[in-house]
């Protein structure tokens, strides 16, 4: 059982796409990619606006675009919701005309969103005196009123106030068995929120795994440099946060509640002998695995903080840094950037 | 913004040019006897008929024009050009050559018309639907011209999101389509109603000058000139009432230049 399951090629524009995704009821893919990569067409497969010419599309078990067959099934007979980066509200409905616009809509169900996405004030306007947040929860309250077997986001926290992300976030947690496709350009939402992560580069899907295989084991240029950052869940308490694991990490900037604790691998230095002067964070920790990473080798510690580390591969040499050496990770306050979570 | 001189000098120039015929025409308008000549059936009968044959001619454009200017901007036709170039025909051909031509199409003898009036018994030339496909036919450009023109500047997109949302094709037409074209529709049908209103070339080619049948404002204002001249004085300021009456509530609304939110 899926509820995505596609083998098979498009022509989008110059672009031609070749496409093999599969993804589970429940289950939230992240689509990561550099702009032009065919993201945001490959959204438009699965919609029915952009037709395969060759291969097959199945949505929940069911044919629903295969070529040699002759099977097409139209946008409107598909069980998808679709939140498009542009967002498409409807400017001369109101925002609740917009949220119970499909025929599939029920009218509980509208309300019910109106209230759980904090738009129900809004319910009579149009959606030109709607902010860009507040826009974006009546596409998502749209889409999502239909009940759809799979949800379709692009890029749906590009530029997102706060209390935005968390309405939408909160709503988005509770999946049951809908299939969520997520574009993102950001590598820390897609690692946050995603079961899976499949990168597509021009047109093409380089990489499928989880967000660590992904992060520890780059395939591409690409991929590697979104692979470069290490994030962590802690809970931040001023101008410390604490790991899972119990571990304290000192803040550059304050910050409260649960959030995510972002780290490029260049910023973790590392030391035969506990290092003294200006970096707050220092622990010690056991080299897993060294991985070349183009002209950078990669360093993944065990430890207390679970973490990759990018240096020279001079540094390894130098260092003597093989799978098993005990070493001192240090990475200044200043370098972590903390993202709420 | 503050305009430089030259052009508000040239744009009073305009206004001037506009407005003296108007003044020229109020200032010879019989006042003292106006009551007596708007009571007259000599005016009241070709206002009667000009308002119902535009009317009528005016719905006829929205009912054939709106699916036509839907299929010129939006299918991908193989001889669009040709079939714009056909469309838009009336708006530069002399209303007479285009009454003549029609005379040809749809008189007893033309084209279509011989069996027009051998199968149904219909005959066009010398009557009120005559002066109707008169009226449509110089009438249609200027509807099709301007809701093709609000369809293609809007994209399908709106229409496909609704389609994703589960409309079928013809609820995406009236619940996303058609309200969003509906200033566009205002505007084009003012403008085909003001020109099937002033029709007179192609009336009088095709239709004739029949009292009560065919005879239109301009029409009964162009043969009043020669025989009344102060009947000729009443039926022109019949026809600028009227139309002031329609154009300046729609101002506003639905002709171009100023767009309702979007």
């Amino acid at each position: 059982m899926s509820a995505i399951h596609l083998a098979g090629t498009a022509q989008a524009g110059h672009l031609e796409l070749e496409v093999d995704l599969s993804v589970e009821p429940g289950e939230t893919v992240a689509l990561l990619g550099p702009n032009g990569a065919g993201k945001t067409s490959l959204l438009r497969i699965l919609t029915g606006l952009l037709p395969l010419t060759r291969g097959h599309l199945d949505l929940s078990d069911h044919a629903a675009d295969v070529p040699d067959a002759g099977v097409f099934v139209e946008p409107h007979k598909r069980p998808i919701g679709w939140v498009p980066q542009d967002r498409l509200l409807f400017p001369h409905l109101t925002v609740k005309q917009n949220v119970g616009f499909s025929p599939r809509a029920r009218p509980e169900r509208v309300d019910q969103l109106l209230e759980v996405l904090d738009i129900a004030e809004l319910a009579d306007r149009r959606p030109s005196s709607c902010s860009g947040g507040q826009a974006q929860r009546v596409a998502l309250a749209r889409a999502v009123a239909t009940e759809p077997e799979v949800l379709l986001l692009d890029e749906p926290s590009a530029a997102l106030d706060i209390d935005s992300r968390h309405l939408i976030d909160n709503l988005l947690e509770d999946r049951g068995d809908r299939a969520t496709l997520l574009v993102t350009h950001d590598p820390v939402e897609a690692a946050t929120t995603a079961d899976r992560i499949v990168i597509l580069e021009n047109g093409y899907v380089t990489h499928v795994g989880s967000p660590v295989e992904v992060r520890t084991r780059p395939r591409t240029r690409y991929a590697a440099s979104l692979a470069g950052l290490n994030t962590i869940a802690a809970v931040a308490t001023g101008s410390t946060a604490t790991t899972e694991d119990g571990v304290v990490v000192v803040l550059g900037e304050p910050a409260s509640g649960p959030v995510h604790l972002v780290v490029p691998p260049v910023a973790v230095a590392l030391h035969r002998t506990a290092p003294g002067g200006s970096p707050r964070n220092v622990w010690e920790a056991t080299v897993a695995e060294l991985q070349p990473a183009f002209d950078r080798v990669r360093v993944v510690l065990d430890g207390p903080l679970p973490i990759v580390a990018e240096v020279t591969p001079a540094a390894v040499e130098v260092l003597g840094l093989v799978p098993g050496t005990r070493v001192w990770a240090a990475v200044k306050a200043t370098e972590i950037t903390v993202h709420p979570a | 913004m503050r305009a430089p001189r030259p052009i508000l000098a040239a744009a009073s120039v305009a206004v001037i040019f506009i407005s003296l015929p108007v003044v020229g025409l109020l200032q010879r308008t019989p006042w003292s006897s106006l009551d007596e000549l708007l009571s007259r059936e000599s005016v009241i009968q070709p206002l009667l008929l000009s308002l119902l044959v535009s009317v009528i001619a005016a719905l006829v454009v929205v009912v054939i024009g709106t699916p036509l200017a839907w299929t010129m901007a939006r299918v991908d036709l193989p001889g669009r050009r040709i079939v714009r170039a056909l469309v838009l025909l009336p708006m530069v051909l002399p209303p007479v050559v285009g009454g003549t031509a029609l005379l040809f199409a749809l008189g007893r003898r033309g084209l279509i018309g011989q069996w027009l009036d051998r199968w149904f018994g219909l005959t066009l030339p010398f009557t009120t639907l005559g002066a109707v496909v008169a009226a449509v036919f110089v009438a249609l450009p200027f509807y099709v011209i301007a809701v093709e023109g609000a369809l293609e500047s809007g994209s399908d997109e709106l229409e496909q999101m609704a389609g994703t949302l589960g409309a079928e094709p013809m609820r995406v037409l009236h619940r996303i389509t058609l309200p969003r074209l509906l200033p566009a529709m205002g505007a084009g049908v003012a403008l085909a109603w003001a020109r099937a209103l002033g029709e007179f070339g192609a009336t009088i080619t095709f239709a004739g000058n029949l009292p009560g049948r065919t005879q239109t404002l301009p029409l009964a204002t162009f043969l009043a000139l020669e025989s009344d001249t102060e009947e000729a004085l009443a039926l022109s300021l019949v026809m600028l009432i009227v139309s002031l009456a329609v154009l300046i509530p729609m101002r506003d609304r639905w002709l171009p230049g100023r767009r309702p939110d979007q």
